[in-house]
């Protein structure tokens, strides 16, 4: 497991679509990334939903998530975490592959350097 | 410059001590989030709308708290609301963040 | 470990992402800046993200009774020498313009106030790399 604890952690809580909130604070992983920066993302509460299959943002006339979280792998965006209770809570219980299903607790928080939350 | 985090250095218990800066009141879902990532050593400053937290008497706060005295005069919260809980002026808010390496806002 | 052994203050990095008057955050951050450097901090950045870049509109006219936010920022600024930067994608989104990016999109009017400037994400991540701390004052919603 890599150290993390030079990681910073932007969180996403809010779910896609309603809002750009979301979106916002992926550029700011999306930036830390192309500046070297090491990155990780963590999708919480309601933001897991961010993560559900089969979405079609073109419905309302958005692009879909999806898009935007392929591209922060681009980036090099490795390490993506979802709270593993929010997952259960909104029925995802299947994450796309290189998404860890994590507490939402201190433990886990500690591990980072810091933790962000636009 | 940043000090560097010491690839070696011995975590504490369960983490690095942490300031938390919330506020959101308590119906905020990151309230809860917030609650849920306390460590025993990390302070609290409740700020804006988190203030009224004092008044809620569902809500038990962390030994380690503190609030913004200018959002609790705004509110009328500043006198007499909830035991252990230390007002501190924005000097105070300056003292804390000072002296935490590691800050959280919520 | 806490910066307290030296006396050296830590220098400060601030970000703002909630809109003047639909939240505290300006406001929260203002007196919070101001004491920074009363108490001999120094702050390197004030950047504003998402709604926060409301901060730097020039059309901002709150009632003459009410606090100007964006003025008691510009006085600030000019007192301390320090220019707020606006990330460029969040203020293009929500309408704020400098002048060359309201020529750019062929728009009417620009509206970035003075003692602000526009820029890209990379003003922050800087910030996040240089500055000892930095201060998220978030909306409230």
């Amino acid at each position: 497991m890599n150290d993390t604890r030079n990681i910073l952690l932007l969180v996403i809580d809010a779910p896609p679509y309603g809002d750009w909130r979301g979106r916002e604070a992926l550029d700011m992983a999306l930036s830390l990334a192309a500046f070297d920066q090491p990155v990780a993302l963590m999708f919480r509460g309601e933001g897991v939903n961010w993560l559900r299959p089969g979405q079609d943002g073109s419905a309302t006339d958005q692009k879909t998530v999806s898009r935007n979280l392929g591209a922060a792998r681009m980036f090099g965006l490795a390490d993506i975490y979802a709270d593993e209770d929010a997952l259960v809570r909104f029925g995802i219980d299947k994450t796309e592959p290189g998404v860890d299903a994590v507490p939402a607790n201190a433990a886990f928080y500690a591990r980072f350097r810091e933790v962000i939350q636009p | 410059m940043k000090e560097p985090v010491e690839s070696n250095a011995p975590l504490k218990c369960e983490g690095q001590v942490t300031l938390h800066l919330l506020n959101k009141p308590p119906s905020h879902p990151r309230f809860h989030s917030c609650m849920a990532a306390l460590q025993a050593e990390d302070h609290l400053l409740l700020m804006e709308n988190a203030v009224i937290a004092l008044a809620d008497s569902s809500v038990a706060l962390p030994p380690d708290t503190s609030a913004l005295v200018r959002d609790c005069l705004a509110r009328g919260l500043a006198e007499g609301v909830r035991d252990g809980v230390t007002l501190v002026d924005t000097r105070g808010m300056v003292e804390l963040t000072d002296r935490f390496q590691r800050i959280i806002s919520w | 470990m806490p910066d307290v052994s030296t006396n050296r203050k830590p220098g400060y990095s601030l970000v703002i992402t909630g809109a003047p008057y639909i939240s505290q955050a300006p406001a929260t951050a203002f007196d919070f800046c101001k004491t920074l450097l009363e108490t001999g901090h120094k702050v390197d950045l004030v950047f504003l993200y998402g709604d926060g870049v409301q901060l730097a509109s020039v059309l901002t006219a709150p009632p003459s009774d009410e606090t100007n936010w964006t003025a008691q920022w510009q006085a600030l600024g000019k007192e301390h020498r320090i220019t707020p930067v606006a990330c460029i994608a969040s203020a293009l989104r929500r309408g704020l313009l400098n002048e060359e990016e309201a020529r750019r999109y062929e728009k009417p009017a620009a509206n970035l106030a003075e003692g602000f400037t526009i820029a890209g994400l990379g003003e922050w991540v800087e910030a996040v790399t240089r500055s000892d701390r930095v201060v998220y004052f978030h909306g409230g919603a």
